[in-house]
């Protein structure tokens, strides 16, 4: 049976920051409420102030709601206990430059009260998955930046959390090493993790979520299902593999033969830059 | 990308002291990789080089070992306390903000890490830095101490036998050699500037919590250890304020500085043996007393403003 416990419950959610003693308060997020059910893959977009990371870090307890209340697997994130089932990226994160790869995980491990064999396992299993078991001993100071992304991942699954949350997981990550990111959040959601990320790169949200919410100057201005946000309803699209011109002029005249329908647009559908960026490094590195 | 993990991994929620002990064993390896144990070098060089203080004022031959060990004592003491002060207070005042500007922290208190347990491991990483550091150099020292005073004590004895002493006497002056040389109270002495680095380290913790630079935490903190020499004084402000006819705004301030400053005019005993007095264990408790005291008020009062931070 289904778990019927949201992973994510924010309710009416305000969050204002005093700037200065005389000014009004800054209200980063105001009044917004949403829920995430297990296993889905949620999107929060805006852009930069909309209050994206300040509705992350109240989930995560880093700041306390002015009002409202959120909750992870139904415990209040201002409980230490709600984050044994969270794991958390932050944006550009910085970890410590002395400790290898290895090292950071077991810190985190550690922290999380995991030791001895299951923890060393843990470390490799990790390291394996996000591709850096070659450079496991070496130290974080010398990692690329799509490197401290994917080592910043694998220590927010140490404890294999119910809940990631990622604040702009491909921020500054070059094409591959995105990608890289990007499957590995479908793999998550495979084995039925919860992801809840935020990001400005609108394509690939749409890539990999289920659900999106829209929050412009604190408010959530629009919420959903993907597929029912961004579908024209009425608009069909039908894509044909090696039809003859002959073909095509036949169906452009029994659309406009047919009253009320019209031909809106023919051509080639395109592929993507960053397709084609992948597969042409793909192929210079074989 | 590889494989995803296949079986899942549910740890224990681990304990207080636990998540304590990783944290401090984390900042005591940040610190260590930070290069921090140079200075024991520059320690090395002071301990030896204070055998060779000439100094002016012997009474006679026979005495002139006990100012070289003196001399040793006093040099090795008044550096171990600068180092200790130092690395207690900048050290604490380091990690912190380092944490906050890197975003470390944020990765740490997402994970299930309550905020005491995160400032007293940052504590602790730095006391287990300390106590290493004093001990290496306490052992270089012992070391140095022991070496010379079997000298001295053999130049002692040439003297003896060319003067012709009594058992006695020869008996006498080496009790009081010995008592400069290396013993429990010196020992005791190296405990007590581990005891005022700690209470510094504690208050720089306290320091950090609210301020938002190391430079400001580490200013401050050195302001608060000179102000702490005064603190019997601002007691006695406050305890004479009736007879003395002081106003009830130094009262009032004599007080607080009282009650939240140490009175490190306690520790002026680290002076008595270096003179070759003996260190009683009662005032050796009645600073452990001292010393945990102010450890724990700062570290709970650091958790109290901690607690309502925001990141």
């Amino acid at each position: 049976m289904a778990d019927a416990t949201p992973a994510v419950e924010i309710y009416n959610l305000v969050k204002d920051f005093k700037i200065s003693f005389r000014r009004q308060p800054l209200r980063a997020v105001d009044d917004v409420s949403l829920r995430i059910m297990p296993g889905e893959v949620y999107g929060l977009i805006g852009p930069n102030g909309s209050g994206k990371s300040t509705t992350m870090k109240a989930l995560l307890g880093l700041v306390a709601p002015t009002a409202g209340r959120c909750a992870i697997f139904g415990k209040d994130s201002l409980r230490v206990d709600s984050r044994h089932e969270v794991g958390f990226l932050p944006e550009n994160p910085y970890f410590y430059k002395h400790l290898s790869g290895a090292e950071t995980l077991r810190f985190y491990g550690k922290l999380c009260g995991m030791r001895g064999r299951v923890l060393t396992e843990r470390v490799s299993e990790l390291l394996n998955l996000v591709n850096l078991e070659s450079a496991r001993d070496r130290r974080l100071g010398a990692y690329s930046k799509g490197m401290l992304q994917r080592i910043g991942l694998a220590q927010a699954l140490v404890q294999d959390p119910r809940l990631l949350i990622l604040d702009e997981p491909t921020a500054g990550v070059d094409p591959l090493g995105s990608r890289q990111i990007r499957d590995l959040i479908f793999k998550l959601r495979e084995r039925g993790i919860t992801v809840f990320l935020c990001s400005h790169l609108l394509e690939q949200v749409q890539e990999v979520c289920d659900r999106v919410g829209i929050i412009f100057q604190g408010k959530l201005v629009k919420e959903g299902r993907l597929e029912d946000l961004i579908a024209i309803e009425d608009q069909i699209e039908i894509i044909l593999r090696d039809a003859s011109p002959q073909l095509v002029a036949q169906i452009t005249a029994l659309v406009a033969n047919s009253p009320g329908a019209a031909v809106v647009r023919t051509g080639k559908p395109r592929t993507t830059l960053e397709r084609l960026f992948l597969r042409a490094t793909h192929s210079d590195e074989s | 990308m590889s494989r995803a993990p296949a079986k899942p991994v549910r740890p224990t929620h681990g304990s207080h002291g636990g998540r304590i002990g990783v944290i401090a064993m984390h900042a005591f390896t940040q610190l260590v990789r930070m290069k921090v144990f140079y200075f024991l070098a520059v320690f090395a060089v002071i301990v030896i080089g204070s055998n060779f203080f000439d100094l002016p004022e012997h009474v006679g031959p026979e005495m002139s070992g006990v100012h070289v060990l003196h001399a040793i004592k006093s040099w090795s003491l008044g550096t171990m306390t600068l180092f200790s002060v130092v690395l207690g207070i900048v050290a604490t005042a380091l990690l912190l903000p380092k944490d906050v500007e890197d975003r470390t922290l944020y990765t740490i208190l997402a994970k299930p890490v309550p905020r005491l347990d995160y400032l007293a491991g940052k504590l602790l990483g730095v006391l287990l830095l300390v106590f290493v550091s004093l001990a290496l150099m306490d052992l270089l020292m012992t070391v140095v101490l022991h070496v010379r005073t079997s000298i001295l004590l053999g130049d002692l004895m040439d003297i003896a036998r060319a003067r012709g002493w009594s058992v006695a006497e020869v008996a006498s002056q080496r009790a009081e050699l010995l008592s400069h040389g290396s013993n429990w109270s010196l020992q005791g002495a190296v405990f007590a500037v581990f005891l005022r680095a700690s209470i510094m380290a504690a208050l720089a913790l306290l320091i950090s919590t609210f301020s938002s630079s190391t430079l400001f935490t580490s200013i401050i903190s050195f302001l608060v250890y000179f102000m702490g020499h005064f603190q019997a004084d601002a007691r006695n402000v406050f305890l004479d304020a009736g007879a003395g006819g002081h106003g009830q705004v130094a009262r009032v301030i004599g007080l607080l500085v009282a009650l939240i400053l140490p009175d490190f005019q306690l520790f002026n005993v680290i002076d008595a043996v270096i003179e070759g007095q003996a260190m009683p264990l009662l005032l050796l408790g009645q600073l452990t007393a001292v010393g945990l005291f102010y450890a724990v008020f700062y570290t709970i009062a650091s958790w109290f403003i901690f607690a309502e931070k925001e990141f």
